[in-house]
């Protein structure tokens, strides 16, 4: 064999098993023996450098920008067209979501029984006086699905137990509690509340959403009586529904 | 609740998926995590980037990017240019994602379109040293590296380190660089790198060893010329100077 041919084997087969005739070849002819030993370094050194390479933060950022220019992106809408009204439900049920409503609630409750009770005048009075300056709250979006109650009193079916926080409302038998609740609720409707528009309206605002979420879970239950956490949810939400009438209520009294 | 539709593989429907990943991303384009990969395949994320989420996109981009940034650093030699294409790599992928049928791997399709538009970058540069059809034609006379079979050559052994070898790759002609960066570096065997540059199995091999020759004289060449350098400050003694 020649050294021509040998570089003609490399070529076509590379470093690795030479046939029998290369091998007798490189035993015998040292530039032969040098140059396969200089590829053997440099494949060896080859594979010692990094395959990959961190590349900076800033190529993905601007690489986004681009695909979200171009319209490539397209999440946003598949994920809300196709989200269950559980799921939005859940969300808005988040810790803080929940907690915000609490509070609008309990200081809606509190400003009405304060106008009531600095003015101490009759509701017509209080009518044509701009002086409740609360800021009208705005509820949080529960779906675009969701039903909307309005004013209809929902029945609540006697499932588990039931808040009893309020001893007008809910005692301790917690079927007891969801008929409370119910005729409470009837009496709304005809309530004179705070006597200023907005803060009335934001007040039967929270009451329909509550009863939204309360014919949510009991739907979900319905589906799924195991579901220990939609429980919890209704529950949670009949308390936080007899708060909110007992606020009223208390409110629609100081009218009468 | 959602924690569960994390977990693929159970009952849960592509819409949950949907929403699993696109939870995963929240905030990462500020903070740049990378994605989960326990909580999606490559092949899930590719239907849904070809569905547009975000979430898969990224995690495409996460599993693939570093190697694709190490080809295009190595092919162009400075940050600058690689960044340039790396994004022009990908966002020509996302672009035709629509379109992958899965006939080859993708992470093939990935780096065919990197080397594609690296190359696209070499000739508008137009290299002074070698032309693309030179160093991409095995069959032309003047293309492989010249050796003198059977001459006395400087032996590499020991004398080549990582540095040397970066240096030496940088001055490989286009075509020679991608196939040994590709092989020796990346790790690719000679039928992806040929489905990835479009050419033979055979071709491919030949294009290596080519390139593995020519590098062996550019070492050489680099270790000549540290040689004449440590001769010449060897005959600037430090006492000339007075």
């Amino acid at each position: 064999m020649q050294c021509k041919e040998l570089e003609s084997i490399l070529e076509t087969q590379g470093l690795e098993q030479l046939p029998q005739d290369a091998r007798l070849h490189l035993a015998t002819c040292g530039a032969c023996q040098g140059l396969v030993a200089d590829l053997d370094s440099i494949v060896s050194a080859a594979k010692s450098l990094p395959a990959e390479v961190a590349p900076p933060d800033r190529i993905w950022i601007s690489l986004r920008a681009q695909l979200e220019a171009e319209g490539l992106i397209k999440e946003p809408v598949e994920v809300s067209e196709q989200s269950s009204w559980w799921e939005s439900f859940t969300a808005w049920m988040k810790p803080r979501t929940f907690a915000t409503v609490t509070a609008v609630a309990l200081v809606l409750a509190a400003a009405v029984y304060v106008t009531r009770h600095t003015h101490n005048s009759p509701s017509g009075v209080a009518k044509n006086q701009p002086a409740v300056e609360s800021p009208r709250p705005a509820p949080p979006q529960v779906t675009s699905s969701a039903p909307a109650p309005s004013n209809t009193p929902v029945n609540v079916p006697s499932k588990g137990p039931r808040p009893s926080k309020t001893k007008e409302l809910a005692p301790s038998p917690s079927e007891s509690a969801s008929f409370t609740l119910d005729q409470a609720e009837l009496d709304v409707p005809n309530m004179q509340l705070a006597g200023n528009s907005q803060v009335d309206a934001a007040l039967r605002q929270n009451l329909r959403t509550l009863n939204a979420f309360i014919a949510e879970c009991e739907q979900h239950l319905k589906q799924n009586p195991q579901d220990e956490l939609a429980r919890e949810y209704l529950n949670t939400a009949y308390q936080q529904k007899a708060d909110l009438l007992a606020a009223m209520m208390e409110s629609g009294r100081g009218d009468n | 609740m959602c924690a569960a539709s994390v977990i693929p593989g159970t009952t849960l429907g592509a819409t949950r998926r949907i929403r699993t990943i696109s939870g995963a991303a929240t905030g990462q384009l500020a903070r740049q995590r990378p994605a989960q990969p326990v909580a999606l395949s490559e092949a899930e994320a590719i239907r849904l980037a070809q569905a547009g989420n975000a979430a898969a996109f990224e995690f495409l981009y996460q599993l693939h990017g570093r190697r694709v940034y190490a080809l295009c650093l190595r092919m162009m030699g400075n940050p600058a240019d690689a960044e340039d294409l790396m994004q022009e790599a990908f966002l020509q992928l996302f672009r035709k994602i629509g379109t992958f049928r899965g006939e080859s791997a993708f992470s093939t399709w990935l780096h065919r379109m990197t080397v594609n538009v690296v190359l696209m970058r070499l000739r508008k540069k137009s290299l002074p040293t070698d032309s693309l059809e030179e160093t991409l034609d095995p069959d032309a006379e003047n293309s492989g590296p010249k050796r003198d079979v059977g001459a006395p050559d400087l032996r590499l052994s020991g004398a080549v380190d990582r540095v040397n070898l970066e240096r030496s790759i940088e001055k490989l002609p286009p075509g020679y660089r991608t196939v040994f960066v590709l092989h020796d570096v990346q790790g690719y065997e000679h039928n992806e790198i040929a489905d990835i540059m479009g050419c033979s199995v055979g071709n491919s091999k030949s294009q290596l060893h080519k390139a593995r020759t020519r590098l062996r004289e550019l070492l050489q060449e680099e270790i000549r010329q540290q040689a004449r350098d440590e001769r010449k400050a060897a005959k600037t003694p430090s006492g000339s100077l007075e």
